[in-house]
């Protein structure tokens, strides 16, 4: 039960980009288009994943005092040994997925989970906790770029929604309508949660 | 004392493992990113002129600059020229490999990097924007905000001119810096 808890708290309740509000820089970088955002989400989760396992797997042999900078290294060399395995393994993936790859090292959702979740919970939860955060980020990233995309771009995964006379509201897929976009859904978020 | 001694020890072993770990995957991980890496580049030029070799040369006075002579395949005539072109756009340089026909005049350029806003920028990736430089001569490549004679300039891309701007003048610099190469008495083909 409690792994299926850990698991979907991410997606609403306390969703990474919405409720938390960690990893704005990359929220607002990668948001532009929707495969951008899935791009991003999925390269986050994956990452998140394994760094989550790992954290919660040495929590015992890491002291208490310095356990910031080796999470910090732990993380550091996880992400860069994926990079380097993708670009030499998965070059299609890595081409696709390797723009974000600098931006999830100082994604600061990873840190946030591996303080406040995976460096005091076992394994299973943890991984639970990395899946729900992760895809919960890949979500809420997904919703700010279809947004943005249909209005700033007219198009939906490069698909055309709008019709050709609409014209594109620039503003959308530049970095203001980044933050405009971001506080009408926070704000849109915070009165659901207060109506209950 | 002896704490703070375990403490940093324990930091040590966990970067030492980590670096282990990176050096590990890097010297396994190179050679085949680089072969990669030269493989696409060669598919590049193939691809910008096709049925060619190709020859690396430096320029003599500036040798950061590189580019390729291309010869037929059989005949070993040089027929073009390629070079790539490099210049910050509006968030990243942006890379264009552009190939030259003997005459320095442009067969076809291929933007090959860029990280340029999505919808404004990117589009200058796409064959409705590289396919309006064939045929320019350097003198042509001048953007039309800036001037350019309908016909005879590239037409900016919307919301986009900078990217525009960083594509068509490295690459008309770039044709120059050849140019000057190729004449002075070093350089050139062989």
């Amino acid at each position: 039960m409690s792994f299926f808890r850990e698991l979907t708290k991410g997606f609403i309740k306390e969703n990474p980009t919405f409720v938390i509000v960690l990893g704005m820089c990359p929220t607002l970088a990668t948001s532009t288009s929707v495969d951008n955002a899935l791009g991003m989400g999925m390269a986050a989760t994956f990452v998140l994943i394994c760094s989550n396992i790992m954290i919660a797997a040495i929590k015992n042999i890491t002291p208490d005092k310095i356990r910031i900078p080796i999470y910090v290294v732990v993380i550091a060399a996880f992400v860069s040994v994926v990079d380097m395995a993708m670009a030499a393994y998965v070059p299609a993936l890595h081409k696709s997925l390797g723009i974000f790859i600098p931006l999830i090292v100082v994604n600061c959702i990873i840190l946030g989970r591996a303080e406040a979740f995976a460096g005091k919970n076992n394994v299973i939860n943890s991984l639970a906790d990395g899946i729900g955060m992760g895809l919960g980020f890949t979500l809420s990233l997904s919703v700010v770029a279809t947004i943005r995309e249909i209005l700033g771009n007219g198009t939906w995964l490069k698909m055309r929604v709008m019709p050709h006379s609409f014209d594109p509201m620039l503003v959308a897929i530049l970095a203001p309508g980044a933050f405009i976009t971001l506080g009408f859904l926070m704000a849109g978020m915070n009165m659901l949660k207060n109506r209950k | 004392m002896k704490y703070y001694i375990q403490l940093a020890l324990t930091l040590l072993i966990f970067c030492a493992v980590g670096s282990g770990v990176l050096a590990y995957v890097n010297a396994k991980t190179k050679p085949i990113i680089t072969e990669r890496k030269i493989k696409e580049a060669k598919e590049a030029r193939e691809s910008l002129i096709p049925g060619s070799d190709f020859e690396r040369h430096t320029a003599v006075a500036d040798t950061e600059f590189e580019y390729y002579v291309a010869l037929k395949k059989g005949t070993k005539d040089a027929q073009g020229y390629v070079f790539t072109a490099i210049r910050k756009g509006y968030a990243a340089p942006v890379k264009t490999m552009v190939g030259l026909d003997k005459d320095l005049k442009i067969i076809s350029i291929k933007v090959i990097e860029q990280n340029e806003t999505p919808g404004l920028g990117t589009n200058s990736a796409l064959p409705a924007f590289t396919d309006q430089f064939k045929g320019k001569t350097d003198a042509e490549l001048i953007v039309d905000k800036d001037g350019g004679l309908p016909g005879k300039s590239i037409k900016a891309l919307s919301g986009a001119t900078i990217t525009t701007r960083a594509v068509t003048y490295s690459i008309k610099d770039d044709i120059n810096i050849l140019r000057a190469d190729l004449a002075s008495a070093t350089g050139g083909v062989k």
